[in-house]
């Protein structure tokens, strides 16, 4: 195995000067980052955990806009019973993390390594192929290969799909990220985060080398702000989402004012769809939403063996907007 | 209790069972000759205090606490741990293997070839080689330190795209048609309502939780071996006679298996791992653990075949089965031998005796690892597809299917367990529960058979159980075969304090140790149907010989001694159980039983029959299937730990659920490589998905034995996948013939039905 330098900060300042360390990857819970290592499919000099950074880059806080601040090593656990997020505008974001994984991994798991988790795609996860992915060979191998679970929108020469179930509903959200870098700090709304040309040789995210996410901001939200998550599955306990949906609405007296509908797992980078418009200054019914979940998918094409997903997305997406709706 | 066995030709004793809820009692009176010396049959009169009731799992504890020590948590001073060079390759050659640098590096204690150069490559995961050194992180550099290379040819890991598969339509159906068969399609014309179609299983991977592996040490010219197995002796002769070259003798080998943490069908060898393992420690010089990661547990570890299987036929105008054609085909790995590749498909004969029938079975290769033996091989596939196919009958023909299994079903015990099971599981008005048209969650309900055959047999030459009764009161059971999970212990632990007329808490039970007296592999649920006479024996002689030393202290006759409720002594004269152990000497007694063969003539019933009934809810909109209770209802013969007999079958319906709904190999057509050999993407049932389930165990004395159980481990895995597709098939209204039922397939159906 290649040794590597195990780094406990002990102060922001330390973590982002060890990030910038060449060959070295940021660890938050180690979910998926020290199941890569296991199977040596990612082999680093030097791993900086942030975990010894909690106070300041853990917790969920209200914001003196009332925004919510959630800490990039804030855990999913906390996430679904935190009472900053016991609200209706934040219900899809709760829900979300409810629906991740297993509680075991929910006391885990971060808010930031859940955006920032590897695909899971079993060709780019496993040693013994070399696609086009990270640039590792030629050509996707799930395109001609075993597709069932791989994207179907969105994609260009690599068809992985983005696994995060907090991606769409913090995007739905409008929500911000705030990251460090050679003592600079910015922030950025969330979309930023993703690729816009999510291509196989690019990373799935945006951040520069030794770039810390330290907090997710979630705006203020109006009080008749609503959202939900829904996801399809094969089975109740762990397991990835096949599709995944988060809606945003605003009604005012029966009406939608303001919708936005992002879905997930479908594409390689979390999607927001242009079709929530067509719910704006309309009253909820059915027959909207079924309206609304087909025109999600519009411009979808499905590979050889996942063209179920398209039928159980667009049935996510009713479902998701009746919830919110309810 | 009944009397003690008289001359050879003649014990009167009652089979058959008591009837459950309102069903009749089937009871007989059947003449028995007991062998010689055996304990006196226990029958349908015999008041048992121990068996058959709720005890806890004598090993419970102990394994929850992780006390127990199974094969992976062996840990030796100076252990090296090891691990095997895989083939990357599904077919080919190996022309070049160079073991030199691995050799050489820190750390590395021994490097064996597992194959020659030359040899040929049969699939992806094949074992090229195995390196032992001081851990694993060091082994693993070493392993791709080596330096293999292969002749590469073409492969097929799609076992229905062979040159021998049969031409399927676009829905799935074999589009080949029947060979003749005159008098069957004579019957067929005569039919009112015919049917057929095509059902589909794929490829389930066994992997136990306890992955396959061994720790091995030489001491001189003995092997001790750690080896998680089904199969104590087995593994112990294998061993032997694999290294008979290093001068190796059957008695010197050690084999330990004290806990396993399952097998189901795929551990009755040493396994090339079990093997290199001893390799590696005699070329290290140190004792060597080996265990299988959980991508070679599911890749070169043992699996159960897929399936395709055709059938046709005909029902009368009263709803007779009169024709039954049915072809099947299996597709079993690389070692495909025309006829005996493992992937024979069962399917239930008790529904047409009265029908014309005719069954071909094939399997089919592909370069894929060996299907092994999987709890009740073939059976859970083919009573999918013919449990299903009767449901599609029954429903052209407008039969209830319960309905339909009554007029057919020609085994009496299963005709009063459907009607037991249909009142219990509310049947009628769960079926008769209409869908909404429009309803995005449909429920359904559904019903499957269930048959085995174990009685348990004597060995050859016999089983046996060893019981020792000590000074201090307690008592040891040993058996050197293994208990995989079922209970063994537990079941030897109940029998000896049943006859010796104490609390089970007395009564030690030791197993899978070689030194012990041998028994049966845990193959065909014969474990316990085996070993139940032998341990009974043991402690039936025990307890003879401490009646000889309470006789002579109380100055009585020995035949007036009994014991009962931790009593021994005769009826007006009586020691605690603690009194009379003190007057063993130093030696404890120590006794061998053995087991007899099993009664000549006919058992009450020689099959082991069940039947199971599944609720299903399916979403419309996602095609997810959840199962929302389910029912079964079990002969096991005599019920020795109802808990444990009962967890049996439980845990046979989760894993039924589990194959029906979600289990299934995903091999890369391209490189022949498995996709999803991890518990992420080989999906298995979890906690949340654990639906209502209610088991009735029946009590039926076959009279075969004196202490007459009948096999349970794999029985009640037959009816449970063929319960959730009919379930699946109520609820939608059309069936989805191939499992696993996934969403894609559930939206197929409703796409078909619209």
């Amino acid at each position: 195995m290649q040794p590597f330098t195990y780094v406990l900060p002990e102060n922001l300042s330390q973590a982002d000067a060890a990030a910038r360390q060449p060959d070295t990857v940021l660890k938050g819970g180690g979910i998926d980052l020290v199941d890569r290592m296991k199977e040596r499919l990612q082999t680093p000099a030097r791993v900086v955990s942030l975990l010894p950074l909690r106070a300041e880059l853990g917790g969920i806080a209200v914001e003196a806009d009332g925004g919510v601040r959630l800490g990039a090593l804030a855990t999913l656990a906390e996430l679904e019973r935190h009472p900053a997020l016991a609200t209706p505008a934040l219900a899809g974001l709760r829900e979300a993390a409810a629906s991740t994984a297993s509680p075991q991994l929910r006391n885990r798991a971060t808010v930031a390594g859940n955006l920032l988790q590897f695909t899971r795609c079993w060709y780019v996860r496993s040693e013994a192929f070399r696609c086009v992915h990270g640039g590792r060979g030629p050509t996707c191998l799930a395109v001609t290969g075993d597709n069932r679970y791989h994207a179907v929108m969105g994609y260009s020469d690599c068809v992985r799909v983005h696994p995060s179930n907090l991606a769409p509903p913090l995007l739905a959200l409008d929500a911000e990220y705030t990251t460090v870098l050679e003592g600079k700090t910015r922030r950025r709304k969330l979309a930023e985060l993703f690729p816009s040309d999510p291509r196989g040789q690019a990373p799935e995210h945006t951040l520069a080398a030794g770039e810390i996410v330290t907090a997710l901001h979630v705006p203020p939200q109006p009080a008749s702000a609503r959202t939900s998550y829904a996801e399809s599955r094969e089975k109740q306990s762990f397991d990835w989402a096949t599709t995944a949906c988060a809606v945003r609405v605003v009604l005012d007296g029966g009406v939608i004012e303001a919708a936005t509908v992002v879905l997930g797992a479908v594409a390689p980078v979390p999607l927001p769809r242009p079709a929530a418009r067509l719910m704006l200054g309309q009253k909820p019914s059915a027959a909207l939403f079924q309206k609304v979940a087909d025109a999600a998918f519009t411009g979808a094409l499905p590979l050889s063996q996942n063209g179920y997903k398209v039928t159980v997305g667009k049935a996510i997406v009713r479902e998701a907007l009746e919830r919110a709706t309810r | 209790m009944t009397a003690p066995a008289g001359p050879r030709d003649g014990v009167e004793i009652t089979v058959g069972y008591r009837g459950l809820g309102g069903m009749p009692d089937r009871l007989e009176a059947r003449a028995v000759e007991p062998a010689e010396g055996d304990a006196p049959p226990w029958d349908a009169n015999t008041p048992l205090r121990q068996v058959g009731g709720d005890h806890d799992r004598v090993d419970g504890l102990a394994k929850a606490s992780g006390r127990a020590k199974y094969t992976s948590d062996v840990n030796l001073p100076g252990l090296l741990q090891a691990a095997i060079l895989r083939a990357p390759i599904a077919r080919g050659k190996l022309v070049q293997l160079e073991l030199d640098a691995a050799r050489a590096m820190p750390g590395i204690a021994a490097v064996v070839a597992l194959k020659n150069v030359g040899s040929r490559v049969r699939f992806v995961g094949d074992a090229i080689a195995a390196v032992a050194g001081a851990d694993l992180h060091r082994v693993r550099d070493a392993l791709a330190a080596i330096r293999a290379d292969y002749e590469v040819e073409p492969h097929n890991v799609d076992w229905l795209r062979g040159e021998d598969a049969p031409l399927l339509d676009a829905d799935g159906e074999i589009a080949e048609p029947w060979p003749e068969a005159v008098a069957l399609e004579g019957a067929l014309a005569l039919a009112a309502t015919t049917h057929g179609a095509t059902y589909r299983t794929e490829v389930q991977t066994h992997s136990s939780l306890e992955p396959h592996g061994a720790t091995a040490r030489w001491q001189g010219e003995d092997l001790e071996v750690w080896s998680s197995t089904q199969a104590t002796f087995g593994v112990r002769g294998e061993l032997a006679q694999a290294l008979k070259g290093r001068g190796l003798r059957v008695g010197a080998v050690t084999v330990h298996a004290e806990y396993v943490g399952g097998g189901f069908g795929s551990k009755f060898g040493a396994g090339v791992e079990g093997l290199a393992c001893c390799l590696l420690a005699h070329a290290a010089k140190a004792p060597v653990k080996l265990m299988l990661d959980r991508f070679e547990e599911h890749t070169t570890a043992g699996n159960r075949p897929a399936a395709l299987l055709q059938l046709r036929g005909g029902l009368d105008a009263e709803g007779r089965l009169i024709a039954w054609d049915v072809r099947s085909y299996g597709g079993c790995g690389f070692n495909v031998e025309r006829g005996d590749g493992g992937g024979n498909v069962a399917v239930p004969d008790y529904y047409t005796r009265a029908a014309k029938t005719r069954r071909k079975h094939t399997d089919l290769p592909a370069d894929t690892d060996p299907a092994r033996a999987m709890r009740a091989p073939g059976h859970p596939q083919g009573w999918f597809g013919a449990e299903l196919f009767l449901d599609e009958l029954a429903h052209k023909a407008g039969i209830d299917p319960l309905e339909l299994r009554l007029r057919n079903d020609s085994q009496t015990m299963r005709q009063d367990q459907w009607r037991f099971g249909a009142e219990r599981f509310g049947w009628a008005a769960a079926r008769a529960r209409p869908n909404a048209p429009d309803a995005r969650f449909r429920r359904g309900v559904g019903l499957a058979s269930a048959r085995w055959s174990q009685l348990g047999s004597a060995g050859r030459p016999p089983h046996g159980v060893q019981c020792r009764i000590h000074r201090d009161g307690s008592v040891e059971v040993r058996s050197g075969a293994q208990d995989i999970g079922t209970g063994l212990k537990t079941v030897l632990a109940l029998i000896a304090a049943e006859e010796l007329g104490i609390d089970p808490k007395l009564v030690q039970a030791f197993t899978g140790h070689t030194g012990d007296p041998s028994g049966p592999g845990s193959g065909g649920s014969t474990t316990t149907p085996s070993l139940s006479p032998a341990v009974r024996h043991a402690a039936f002689l025990a307890r003879q010989q401490l009646a000889g030393f309470v006789a002579t202290h109380l100055g009585a006759d020995a035949a007036e001694i009994d014991c009962r409720d931790g009593t021994v002594g005769t009826r007006t004269q009586r020691l605690a159980w603690a009194e009379a152990c003190k007057l063993i000497g130093p030696n404890p007694i120590d006794v061998r039983g053995q087991r007899f063969p099993n009664y000549g003539g006919k058992p009450f019933s020689a099959s082991v029959c069940g039947c199971q009934f599944a609720e299903v809810e399916v979403d419309t909109w996602t095609g997810q299937v959840r199962v929302l209770r389910m029912l079964a209802v079990q002969d096991c013969g005599l019920v020795i730990a109802k808990k444990l007999a009962e967890s049996q079958v439980l845990g046979a319906m989760l894993q039924g659920i589990s194959f029906a709904l979600h289990e299934q190999r995903i091999m890369d057509r391209q490189s022949g490589r498995m996709l999803n050999g991890d518990f992420l993407r080989y999906k298995i049932l979890g906690s949340a998905d654990v639906p209502e389930l209610d088991c009735v165990l029946m009590t039926v004395h076959n009279g075969h034995s004196s202490t007459p159980a009948a096999g349970l481990g794999e029985p009640p895995a037959v009816a449970a996948p063929a319960a959730v597709a009919t379930a699946v098939f109520h609820a939608l209204g059309e069936p989805v013939r191939h499992l696993p039922i996934t969403p894609d397939k559930v939206l197929a159906a409703l796409a078909r039905r619209a």
